[in-house]
């Protein structure tokens, strides 16, 4: 897999373990590293539901402000958020493609006979920009918060256990799964020499994806012990890191609950 | 004090019919040092697994400090550190992986840190607390595997290959942390040159999965025609002097050979 294929499942692999992976930037002294993990938890919680309830570009747009006015503020490089936050919205794209010539609308452009509409692509690009705006919301906690700080939040909050702990193994299985699909596509490209046609790729690819899923349930049940062998079989309780809520954490979160009465009220105009 | 692990009549069968371990009875009292030996795929790891309750045994029973048979209910005494460094850091980042243990325990947190700490100087890793796991060397993962297992400090360790790609400097630091435990350290090893230095007694398991010898360290290790019989060779140092001196004057480590050769030179 040197070609197309493999090149792409590379570097989306590594992008999506990338996701999941905690970086240096939790520990810089910025505005979300400042606030108490339950008020981060809750305002960027908050502020990516506005984004959800949001249908228009103008609300969408002012909310991605936000997030990048958060991430300057955290110092998080916006480089480094955006390469976080785009292969979901990119995938969604993909997946809501379709729309730009099934949503009825005035004809912009025929590709190939078909009919774009212009209710096609304000449907995508809205959809695709709103979901790269709650991806890089969500993004930006996992980014200035450590996901175990986040994890023993989410319990002060009290949040239901078995909602956490699906939260959790989710989270830590997630990028084990990329991680796993990471280390067989460089295992694999290490012994394959030339070049081979799309249709021979897509081949290889379709063994790897047979030979992924038995490997990635093995390796489940590997981690699953290693779990169990440091008290896993038990709740979620990593330490907890906060503090008394201060000022600036009530602000935030009270920042975010306008912004979702504001997205509610522009939706629904109550 | 009797013993911290007793298994009667383990046996251990995956669901494709493979027998890992057969018939395992054995008993390892508090504060011994046991070195588990045997060929690559002889059932080592399945016997820790099972010995660490990771395992449910298809027949027999694993009894833990005389009392129960949950090794749940002993979890925090029991420190179970799996082959596979990959598999054992599975947090986002090291110290993340650090505290894991201590706090789904219930270690207090000031304790935790201060272990924390202590392990990380010790083991070169002050430098690699915020890092993930993924971006680490091979020996860099080992060593924070074997640190992660001691931060809650459980009083029985049972240790899968804790050497693994470790380097010369950290291999010692890391034998000196289990010189230094307290409580019990049972190594499964397929290495028997590292044994003399961490064990006083050897289990050697063969390659059907059965416990085919145990004894003190000189018994088994100078027992050169057993251990090849079962795809082991003796350390080093017993390949020298087999045949040159008596058996029970082998020297079984590269320290006391150069005590001997000193003291046969003058």
């Amino acid at each position: 897999m040197t070609g197309l294929v493999g090149r792409s499942a590379e570097s989306i692999t590594g992008a999506l373990r990338g996701v999941f992976a905690a970086e240096r930037v939790a520990a810089a002294d910025g505005l979300l590293q400042r606030r108490d993990p339950r008020a981060t938890l809750c305002a960027v919680a908050g502020l990516a539901l506005a984004v959800m309830i949001a249908r228009t570009l103008a609300v969408t747009l002012f909310f991605g402000l936000v997030t990048v006015a958060l991430a300057r503020l955290s110092k998080v490089p916006l480089r480094r958020l955006l390469a976080r936050s785009a292969v979901v919205p990119l995938a969604s794209a993909f997946v809501v493609l379709p729309q730009l010539v099934l949503l009825p609308g005035e004809t912009l452009v025929r590709v190939l006979g078909v009919a774009v509409t212009d209710a096609g692509i304000s449907y995508v690009v809205l959809f695709t920009l709103r979901v790269g705006t709650g991806v890089a919301l969500l993004s930006l906690i996992v980014m200035t918060t450590p996901f175990s700080a986040v994890v023993a939040a989410m319990r002060e909050l009290r949040i239901p256990v078995a909602l956490v702990w699906v939260i959790a193994i989710t989270y830590r299985y997630l990028f084990l799964f990329f991680d796993e699909l990471q280390r067989l596509i460089l295992a694999r490209n290490s012994r394959t020499t030339g070049t081979s046609s799309l249709r021979g790729e897509w081949r290889d690819a379709s063994r790897l994806a047979g030979t992924f899923l038995l490997r990635t349930i093995d390796r489940g049940e590997r981690v699953g012990r290693a779990m169990r062998a440091r008290g896993g079989a038990r709740a979620p309780s990593p330490y907890g890191r906060t503090r008394s809520l201060n000022h600036y954490d009530y602000a935030l979160v009270a920042f975010a609950a306008a912004t979702i009465a504001a997205s509610g009220v522009i939706r629904w105009g109550l | 004090m009797g013993p911290v692990i007793e298994s009667h009549g383990l046996t251990h069968e995956y669901p494709d019919g493979t027998t890992a371990i057969r018939d395992v009875t054995l008993a390892i009292e508090a504060g011994e040092r046991v070195a588990v030996i045997g060929a690559n795929g002889s059932g080592k790891s399945t016997l820790q697994l099972a010995l660490g309750g990771l395992v449910d045994a298809s027949s027999g029973t694993v009894t833990y400090f005389g009392e129960t048979t949950d090794a749940e209910a002993v979890r925090d005494r029991l420190g179970v550190l799996l082959q596979d460094p990959d598999d054992y850091l599975f947090n986002t980042t090291v110290r993340e992986d650090l505290e894991y243990g201590p706090s789904q325990l219930g270690m207090p947190r000031q304790a935790a840190d201060r272990r924390i700490d202590r392990l990380a100087d010790r083991l070169g890793l002050k430098g690699l607390l915020d890092q993930p796991p993924f971006r680490l060397s091979g020996g860099e993962k080992q060593r924070a595997a074997v640190a992660s297992v001691l931060t809650f400090d459980p009083d029985v360790l049972l240790l899968d290959e804790p050497f693994g790609a470790v380097d010369d400097r950290y291999r010692e630091r890391i034998r000196e942390l289990m010189t230094a435990h307290e409580g019990t350290v049972v190594l499964f090893t397929p290495s028997p040159d590292l044994v003399p230095e961490v064990a006083d007694r050897v289990i050697l398991v063969g390659q059907n999965g059965s416990v085919v010898a145990d004894g003190s360290v000189r018994e088994v290790l100078t027992n050169g025609s057993l251990l090849r019989e079962h795809g082991l060779r003796p350390p080093t140092t017993v390949r020298l002097f087999d045949g040159v001196v008596e058996p029970e004057e082998i020297p079984l480590t590269v320290s006391d050979a150069r005590e001997f050769l000193t003291r046969e030179v003058r």
